[in-house]
């Protein structure tokens, strides 16, 4: 999930340094030459980093995986399924019936295969382990934005779809992205998008709200009534509202982003709150009036509210953000072979359907989105009409001083 | 050689001298047993802010990645009227934050030295219990207490959350007990007689309180205040929980831009300005800390 809620338990030691420890541990691990404990690592570390300051040493944090991205895609022809696959997630993102199920698979049986499974809570978690050379990961589950990032600093494996063969029964439209135009690097694991919803007995426009622009237009005159919010995170808020202005998501145009800071701005006295945290609780309880959301978390606000049914949930037309989860192999994996057999195992048709029922994400594997039950298959808000998504844009981090624009403009929306 | 002693010369002395009693007050044990400690603090305590320096002066050379230089460049960045505004507005706020706190914390500090014995203890426990649940739960209790649906501000019409005014009662209300040990300790401290001396001589209870108790004790509200002020300024939940997510202090700009943006150098920069920028007020505190250490009660 790209827009993992900001997980506040863990912010009470402060993320920013755990990278900067992992990446310490590495470091020094690397310089000695010798596996060493954290704690052992990090008493050295912090005099290796001034040393290496001294020396005016640059480090680049994904570089020397570079080599390994770059080979032949058959590489694995006739290698034998290793007995270990190492699995780096968001937690409880999948059915453990599906690990159970795919380590009782014939050959995986045979070869005595274990897998063994860690977790992160963001995707910064993620790409901080990987940019400090974490190695040792078959399978990472990281949201769009960070399979492009991976994919640019030569951190992902080119997929053997030999391996692969049940990647037919994937809707060939989700092939192929923006993120990874050649589709060589990521599988899609499932996806969602960002809608808004409103409560019907407070918010009464007076015409029927569509687009995202329309929920813009719905802030001021509204955050008197109630507690109104939009998602939180740089890469939430700017990109949105440059949508709905029109712009590409991820324009880089300084005029369009001055644009969009100012349509923020104008909208920001109607804004009460910028959370992506507990908004689903919050509205369950009838206490937000006029949100964002993301598809899934919309579906259990309507669910929790069906009783006084007065929620309307709106799937924006025009432009909006569809975000993805992918399947992925660091550059670095010991064991491919088990890797590509794991997403093959996962893109199969059964398997999918008992996923979605664990996950309610949709998977895009038309044959499995048949067999669901009525309330999913047929519900707008999990089987997202294509007529929708068709028009619907990734969003992306292409360079950081784009980010860095984006990351100004959201602090800005945040201090006015 | 004046160190190590001489069998043969002790034997010696205790023979010739009837035996001493005498004893030295200088340190019995070598300094260099302090090392464990001293090393824990280098490598965890200055490590951790080497590690910052060096970043701040460094430049960006990707997502999460850094060249290393020596360049001001990120300072200038900080340098912008968004930063100065969040770094005005967070100094503001944990100023008026630590005047609440005084307002609030002296009274309470004052009555349980003042007018409690037997529950003296039972009081002071009270004000630490709530130590024992975490930070970020106490402040989530907060926001029910605060909510707009809730009985402060449906019968006293008090809706003030995802406001200004709920960052200063969550800033209050977590930092309180931080001010009132040291202020209660000073108060406990001080020599009660000297208020009845000066009523004998005729003063008012006003005066007294004001000549003798606020000017033995004022060092301490200083001390105590500032203990609040300097961790406010680097408060970073409350605004966040409280405020809705929309009332920034440095510490959440500084979360941004080293999560989302990745950008660790201007992370970096932007924690040594907040550092910079409260280091004056540890000079002050500082210098009243031995003043109350001096003349204090």
């Amino acid at each position: 999930m790209t827009n993992e809620p900001r997980d506040h338990l863990n912010l009470l030691a402060p993320r920013s340094m755990r990278p900067k420890f992992d990446y310490l541990h590495r470091e020094v691990q690397d310089l000695a030459g010798m596996r060493m404990s954290r704690r052992a690592a990090l008493g050295l570390g912090g005099l290796a980093i001034l040393a290496a300051a001294g020396c005016g040493g640059s480090t680049n944090a994904g570089g020397g995986n570079n080599g390994a991205a770059s080979q032949p895609a058959d590489a694995l022809k006739g290698k034998p399924l290793e007995d270990s696959l190492v699995i780096y997630n968001w937690s409880q993102y999948d059915d453990p019936s599906t690990y159970k199920k795919f380590a009782a698979l014939p050959d995986e049986s045979a070869a005595g295969l274990k897998i063994h499974e860690t977790y992160y809570s963001s995707n910064d978690e993620l790409l901080a382990k990987l940019h400090a050379g974490g190695t040792g990961y078959d399978i990472v589950v990281p949201s769009q934005n960070a399979v492009g990032e991976l994919i640019q600093e030569g951190g992902l494996l080119k997929l053997d779809f030999n391996l692969i063969p049940n990647i037919k029964n994937l809707d060939p439209k989700f092939l192929k992205s923006s993120f990874d135009p050649t589709g060589e690097f990521h599988v899609i694991k499932d996806f969602g998008i960002t809608m808004f919803f409103y409560q019907n007995t407070v918010v009464k426009p007076s015409s029927e709200p569509k687009t995202m622009k329309d929920f813009y237009g719905l802030l001021n005159a509204n955050a008197s009534k109630g507690r109104t919010n939009v998602l939180d995170g740089a890469e939430e808020v700017v990109p949105l509202a440059a949508m709905a202005l029109g712009f590409d998501a991820n324009t880089g145009d300084p005029g369009e982003l001055d644009e969009t800071k100012k349509f923020l701005l104008s909208v920001r006295k109607g804004v009460t709150t910028i959370s992506s945290f507990g908004y689903i609780n919050d509205a369950s309880a009838g206490k937000i009036i006029l949100s964002q959301g993301w598809n899934g978390d919309v579906r259990r606000i309507l669910a929790a509210r069906k009783k006084q049914g007065d929620i309307t949930a709106v799937l924006p037309t025009e432009k909006s953000e569809v975000w993805a989860d992918s399947w992925c192999i660091p550059a670095t994996a010991p064991h491919p072979v088990a890797a590509h057999a794991w997403i093959n195992y996962l893109l199969e048709p059964a398997t999918a359907v008992t996923e979605m029922n664990y996950h309610s994400y949709p998977i895009p594997i038309p044959a499995a989105l048949d067999q669901m039950p009525a309330d999913f298959k047929n519900d707008p808000l999990f089987n997202v009409p294509a007529s929708y998504t068709d028009g619907y844009q990734y969003i992306l981090n292409p360079s950081p001083q784009l980010v860095n624009a984006r990351t100004k403009i959201y602090q800005e929306f945040k201090a006015a | 050689m004046t160190v190590g002693p001489d069998p043969g010369m002790a034997a010696v002395a205790t023979a010739v001298k009837p035996k001493k009693r005498g004893r030295s007050f200088a340190p019995k044990y070598p300094a260099w047993l302090t090392l464990p400690s001293l090393l824990y603090y280098a490598i965890f305590f200055l490590g951790p802010m080497a590690i910052l320096a060096v970043f701040s002066v460094s430049i960006q050379s990707g997502f999460g990645s850094v060249t290393y230089t020596f360049s001001s460049s990120q300072f200038s960045q900080v340098n912008d009227s968004l930063y100065i505004t969040v770094f005005e507005r967070t100094l503001l706020m944990a100023a008026m934050g630590s005047l609440l706190t005084i307002a609030v914390g002296y009274p309470l500090a004052y009555w349980m030295a003042r007018y409690l014995s037997t529950y003296k203890m039972l009081a002071l426990l009270l004000i630490i219990v709530p130590f024992w649940t975490s930070f970020l739960i106490r402040t989530y209790a907060l926001k029910i207490i605060l909510d707009p649906h809730g009985y402060l501000a449906r019968d006293f019409g008090i809706d003030v959350l995802y406001t200004k005014y709920a960052v200063g009662i969550g800033l209050v209300y977590n930092y309180l007990p931080l001010f009132i040990l040291p202020v209660f300790a000073s108060l406990e401290r001080m020599d009660w007689t000297l208020i009845e001396a000066a009523t004998d001589l005729g003063a008012r209870p006003v005066t007294a309180f004001k000549d003798i108790t606020l000017r033995l004790t004022l060092p301490g509200v200083v001390t105590g205040g500032l203990l609040v002020f300097i961790p406010m300024c680097g408060e970073y939940i409350i605004p966040d929980i409280l405020g809705g997510g929309k009332y920034e202090f440095v510490g959440n700009i500084i979360g941004d831009t080293f999560s989302s943006a990745q950008n660790w150098p201007f992370g970096s920069a932007l924690s040594i300005a907040l550092m910079g920028a409260l280091s004056v007020f540890v000079v002050i505190y500082i210098m009243f800390a031995t003043r109350e250490e001096q003349f204090g009660a």
